[in-house]
């Protein structure tokens, strides 16, 4: 440390040059600062701190390092840097043209009642009171008791222009029936809760495999690289049994799992520190930070990964601002609000999901997904104890939000590129559970899903199940073209869209699935 | 290079359609009767065996033999002897049918190719009497055969004549002989050695997982005994530390957690007892061939004890569904997982895949994964009390803990078709996998035994000193652990899909001295880490040009610069701010989670109880490991899947990252011990703490100036104005733990 340096950089000089953040009125010049204290950091004496102070640093500012000056374009492209190593989710060309680019994946977590939402069966009426007949076989799940058919509590009505037919769970979302092609004839691998939600995710009821979205983000990349691509709101009542494997990325890399938002505040875990350090803090420490990130790569030519990082953290910056903002409802005006209904029980948690479902497709959030029903049993839509009870506590929470957000997509333009999907992890039976026992217990083998937006050809309905609405009989849908179908609609290929694990080439579809080509549009 | 039985894959395929392509120019227009040993078995074995074997048989059409061929398949007749043009085999070929497409990808035959064909067929299809194609018998450009590189015996190499250039002269590590071989010959050379304080994080990293201190860091600078480095590493390998390290390292590859994941995801009890016993077992140095036997059948040992009954936790420890969707199906996923793990971590080839047909790329036919999957047929794979979560109970282990062992009466297995439950064939007699047929043997049941001895019969194949793979498989780890990347570049995969050994002769000298030293490991560890090799610099004077030549620096000319992993990176940020326990062994702890963080759990906090303060601090292999709750710190820092082996964690830089060690009230709370220190002792410095080193004068100015700058900040704020110092130092403090120094070891 030489003398010479100390006299050749005035602290004045030194303040010229220090970020933008620490120019602010309200602070104190620096040597007034260093002459009115009596403590000083580090253990330095006085003296020895004025002198070292005088030598000054030129306090470079981050954004004249990063950002619009060109600092990574000297580096690296947006996607990837020197060396090849790749911005996992740098957008990607889809397979073929496609109009979906995003997709909203509504899951009622307990599994809905197809005989008693989108699946009318006047054979309930008719028989009512009897059992299934005894040649239909079954697993019954749980060991429940088997009570006899039962009529849904609701009545259906034929919705729109196409006349589909939905029950009074759904008076909202049948004023869009013209928007929805309902499949009703699906089926799926499990009767218990867990596995059948991580198959509807991830397409096998074993946990350890990259849930749909993952495979979204995979293929595609995400559009907006300050939010993640892969967004996954919970229910306020808890998360869905099995939790992560449900949004896992499996064996791809965590890039590409789901990050869990909450409705409120802070959406992200980790988006903010402790309140005392404020915008103006950690604007200063990010700077220093850059600059001894900068030093160091200075003396590691090459260090893509180390740049990588810096970057990092100026996306991380931006995702601290953006990410508030896209969950932010203050700005949404009172119309939008009330038609989602927000602020009003029972839509105000569902219908605040929807609206900020819409605001992260706007934003280019590729896959979205919303858990309706949370925790266990009745806080889901595991109807065991009745149907009326626990249906109309669900629909009723979902159906004006989801309407809404039909609307709210159409109204914007934004329904044709985005792909929605409704379903649970399986249905249920059609019978009770017993007299006086309303409730119904898992079926998994014929269940109703209903898929709107891009792409999608409303206001149709395909496949069939049987006259109780117990298994599916005709052109019978399997999670795996459900999923072959959704990723179509994306634009991906399932059968191209593939990860090489443990020696082969894996797809969420494994070997199986097929587009539902009659729900195209 | 070539010392192997077999040549690459690529080459010999050359060769094969070299020899096609000649004979194509060289027919005559009118077609001459095709050789077809030499050319019409090697498109038959290539291009229709993987489906048309015995067992898979697609179309029900087997084309092993003449038999077979004049048989045809489930549409009748293939050949055509009348009217030999109308063929189906070759109408389909000739179409592109067949193969089919893989992937949305046409496998349509190359011209040439089915212009043999057709000559053959035309000529009347002959089939040399006698002549049964083996699909295994030699690799092709589709999959590996029985001379696949990793199935020839291990061959302890020469090792070349030390000619070590610049870096260390002295020394005859014969490791850096073989490395300097191959630098030689691509014309080019190793860094420089690493400068002290480099080298020191990096031999702590590398060994323990923990950074030195400051003073450790100096201690060493100013030893000037030629052997300081090598006292170091010693001292490394015997600390309790070392097994925290390599220990995680065999949890990964093991699919380690305390849950059974699913619905209930009900935790294991004593799970972490087979945690400690893999970090005992490492710090031991227990020999790894016994450490492979204890695994798989420590019950079935005569010397067995509580330990080597633990060790079998190997095979409790894995995901378990306490309410399968179809109990009978159920069974034989568990068999695949403990087929998988033993595939995955022993031998390096995924054997599962040979569960519903013959390996589609290794010669592994479909017996071989029922003759293995025998083993664990034996024990108690059936659904029983969920409380015994798939395992024999304390009584029928002897021992109250998470073990395995047989059944009394253990029913036949019997070779699905195409894995499925309901289509049993044949019964498969218990016997170790076919690849090296000297090994082969059938496991024979020994009257008086209380168990059946298969699992003890597997370990035994596994660590005979002809098996070629245990010894390569294991030392690739080691490599791979202590550089970053491994000399086969797939260290869970040997086959055909996996990558080629970068230096087949070390490999094989690593494997052989593994062997020939009585399989113990921290002598290779000490050869790896004391080698010129490891102590290198990770910057090169002439970087961008070697890195034209190799850019992903498969020869090594200097270090892999490398991120901290999520536990080691954890485990410094407590070391730095003086609050890491080092409390080994024993039950899982609960880190502190907001409840933010437990919003995923459909039970929310009653699944999660943070452990007492004093446990919070403990080394990150210490946590508990909870399928459906993973701790999000770990799992930002690309923490491992639990569900199945990983041989190799992904490093991501992602944003979340950055937002975690900025906000995440770890790193805070870290920051602010770590200013509490200094405001009592303000000789400290942070520099010293965090990274390990004086500051240069640049930093030291910068240090103050932002100091200042925090003061002031803090200090214009209420609420924090009385302690506007420490806030400020802490904030210094955060600024180093989120460093690229800090994160990166060079």
């Amino acid at each position: 440390m030489s003398t010479d340096t100390a006299s050749n950089t005035s602290p004045t000089r030194k303040r010229e040059n220090s970020a933008p953040a620490a120019e602010n009125a309200a602070t104190p010049s620096l040597a007034h600062r260093v002459s009115d204290s009596t403590r000083f950091p580090c253990g330095l004496v006085r003296r020895e701190f004025v002198w070292q102070m005088g030598a000054g640093f030129a306090g470079l500012a981050l954004s004249s390092l990063l950002g619009e000056s060109g600092f990574f374009t000297r580096h690296a492209s947006a996607g990837e840097t020197a060396s090849g190593q790749k911005n996992p989710l740098a957008p990607r060309p889809s397979h073929f043209a496609t109009k979906a680019k995003a997709c909203i994946f509504l899951i009622m977590n307990g599994g809905p009642s197809q005989v008693d939402t989108f699946d009318y069966k006047p054979a309930l009426d008719k028989f009512a009171g009897k059992p299934l007949p005894p040649d239909k076989k079954y697993i019954n799940s749980g060991g429940r008791k088997v009570g006899f058919l039962t009529p849904p509590p609701r009545k259906f009505k034929p919705g729109g222009k196409s006349g589909l037919l939905i029950s009074d769970f759904f008076p909202n979302v049948r004023e869009h029936a013209d928007k929805l092609a309902v499949v009703r004839s699906c089926h799926t691998d499990s009767h218990a809760h867990g596995s059948a939600l991580v198959a509807m995710n991830t397409g096998s009821t074993f946990i350890g495999r990259p849930s749909m979205g993952s495979w979204c983000v995979y293929g595609l990349g995400a559009e907006n690289q300050n939010l993640p691509g892969y967004v996954v709101l919970m229910d306020k009542r808890g998360g869905p049994i099995g939790g992560q494997p449900n949004w896992s990325s499996g064996f791809m890399p965590a890039a590409f799992q789901g990050t869990l938002f909450r409705p409120a505040g802070d959406p992200i875990l980790d988006l903010r520190g402790p309140v005392h350090v404020d915008a103006k803090v950690q604007r200063n420490r990010l700077d220093l930070l850059a600059k001894l990130n900068e030093e160091h790569l200075k003396e590691r030519p090459g260090g893509e990964e180390l740049v990588a990082r810096i970057q990092s953290y100026e996306l991380a910056y931006r995702m601290q601002s953006e990410a508030p903002e896209a969950v932010d409802l203050a700005r949404e005006d009172q119309k939008t609000l009330d038609a989602y209904g927000v602020g009003k029980a029972p839509t105000d948690e569902f219908g605040k999901n929807c609206l900020i479902a819409r605001r992260l497709v706007e934003r280019g959030v590729r896959f979205v997904q919303l858990y309706s029903g949370g925790g266990h049993l009745e806080d889901t839509w595991d109807a065991h104890k009745g149907i009326e009870s626990n249906h109309g506590q669900h629909a009723g929470e979902v159906d004006q939000p989801i309407a809404a957000l039909l609307t709210d997509l159409a109204k914007r333009g934004l329904l044709d590129s985005t792909l929605i999907l409704w379903g649970g992890e399986f249905g249920r039976m059609p019978f009770s559970e017993g007299v006086n026992e309303p409730g119904r217990n898992h079926n998994p083998y014929g269940f109703s899903m209903w898929l709107a937006g891009g792409g999608v050809k409303g206001g149709t309905w395909h496949g069939e199940t049987d006259d109780f609405g117990f298994e599916a009989v005709v052109n019978k849908a399997h999670v795996h073209d459900i999923h072959a179908t959704v990723l179509h609609l994306m634009g991906l290929d399932h059968k191209r869209l593939t990860y090489f694990h443990q020696g082969r080439d894996e797809r969420l579809t494994d070997v199986y699935g097929n587009v539902i080509k009659e729900v195209l549009a | 290079m070539l010392s192997y039985a077999t040549i690459s894959p690529m080459t010999q395929f050359s060769i094969l359609l070299g020899s096609l392509a000649l004979i194509a120019t060289c027919a005559p227009a009118i077609a001459a009767e095709p050789d077809f040993t030499k050319t019409i078995g090697p498109i038959l074995t290539k291009r229709c065996l993987g489906c048309h074997n015995a067992s898979e048989a697609k179309g029900e059409l087997v084309l092993l033999s003449r038999e077979g061929l004049l048989k045809g398949g489930e549409g009748g007749v293939v050949i055509d002897a009348a009217r030999p043009e109308e063929s189906v085999l070759l109408k389909r070929v000739a179409a592109g049918e067949m193969p089919p497409e893989e992937n949305g990808k046409s496998q349509a035959l190359p011209k040439e190719e089915v212009e043999q064909i057709r000559a053959w067929i035309l000529s009347g299809a002959k089939w040399p009497e006698g002549i049964v194609l083996n699909p295994f018998e030699v690799t092709t450009s589709t999959r590996a055969g029985l001379d696949w590189w990793s199935l020839q015996p291990i061959q302890r190499p020469n090792v070349p004549p030390a000619q070590v250039q610049g870096a260390n002269p002295a020394s005859e590590n014969q490791v850096d002989s073989f490395i300097q071989e191959s630098l030689r010959q691509k014309n080019l050379e190793s860094a420089p050695p690493a400068s002290h304080g480099t080298l020191l994080r990096r031999a702590y990293y590398d060994l323990i997982g923990l950074p030195p201190t400051f003073e450790e860091v100096q201690e060493f600078a100013s030893d000037k005994f030629p052997d300081a480095y090598e006292r170091q590493v010693d001292r490394l390998l015997a600390s309790p530390h070392f097994g925290e390290r390599w220990g995680r390292y065999w949890l990964d590859l093991v699919r380690y957690a305390d849950t059974n994941g699913y619905e209930r995801d009900a935790p294991k009890p004593g799970a972490w007892k087979y945690r400690d016993y893999v970090i005992g077992a490492i710090n031991r140095d227990k020999p790894y061939d016994r450490f492979v036997v204890e695994q798989l059948a420590g019950d079935e040992l005569a010397d067995r004890t509580e330990e080597t009954v633990i060790a079998t936790g190997l095979l409790r420890i894995g995901t378990w569904d306490d309410e399968p969707n179809d109990a009978l199906e159920y069974k034989y996923e568990r068999l695949e997982d403990l087929v998988h793990v033993t595939g995955s971590a022993f031998l390096g080839l995924t054997v599962k895949c040979a569960r519903c047909h013959d390996h589609k790329f290794d010669p592994i036919p479909q017996t071989d994964y029922y003759r293995l999957a025998s083993a664990f047929w034996a024990g108690f794979i059936e659904a029983r009390g969920r409380e015994l979560m798939g395992g024999p109970s304390k009584e029928e282990l002897g021992f109250d803990v998470l073990g395995w062992t047989d059944r009394a009466d253990i029913p036949p297995l019997m070779l699905l078709k195409k894995g499925d439950p309901h289509r049993p064939l044949e019964e498969v007699k218990p016997a170790t996998l076919s690849f090296v047929s000297s090994l082969v043997s059938p496991i024979a049941s020994v009257p008086g035994n209380k168990t059946s001895q298969r699992r003890l019969a597997i370990g035994n194949w596994l660590t005979s000193p002809q098996h070629p793979l245990t010894a390569r498989v294991a030392v690739n780890r080691l490599w791979q652990h202590h550089f970053g990347q491994a000399l086969v570049r797939s260290p869970n995969n040997f086959g055909f899909k996996g990558e080629l050994p970068t230096h087949p002769e070390l490999l094989d000298y690593l494997a052989s001295e593994l062997k020939d030293g009585g399989w113990e490991m921290k002598r290779l560890h000490r050869k790896l880490v004391c080698s010129a090799t490891f102590r290198q610099a990770s910057v090169h004077p002439r970087d961008m040009e070697f890195r034209e030549r190799d850019v992903a620096n498969t020869l090594w000319w200097k270090a892999n610069r490398r991120r901290l992993d999520a536990e080691a990176l954890r485990d410094t940020i407590l070391s730095a701010s003086g609050q890491l326990s080092r409390q080994a062994g024993g039950p899982g702890f609960f880190p502190h989670l907001n409840s933010d963080a437990l919003e995923g759990l459909s039970t929310k906090d009653k699944a999660w109880q943070s452990s007492p303060a004093d446990q919070q601090a403990r080394r990150s292999i210490y946590i508990f490991s909870k399928r459906s709750l993973l701790l999000p710190l770990l799992t930002t820092f690309d923490f491992c899947d639990t569900t199945q082996p990983c041989g190799q964690r992904d490093v991501n830089v992602v944003a979340p990252q950055a937002l975690a060690l900025l906000n995440n009230e770890f790193t805070h709370r870290a920051s602010e011990k770590l200013a509490d220190q200094m405001l009592r002792d303000r000789n400290l410095s942070p520099w010293h703490l965090i990274l390990g080193r004086e500051p240069s004068r640049d930093e030291r100015f910068e240090m103050i100036a932002f100091v200042v700058e925090q003061t002031n900040l803090f200090a214009s704020n209420p609420a924090t104005k009385k302690d506007a110092e420490r806030f400020a130092l802490a904030s210094l403090c955060h600024v180093l733990l989120n460093t690229n120094e800090l994160i990166y070891v060079d």
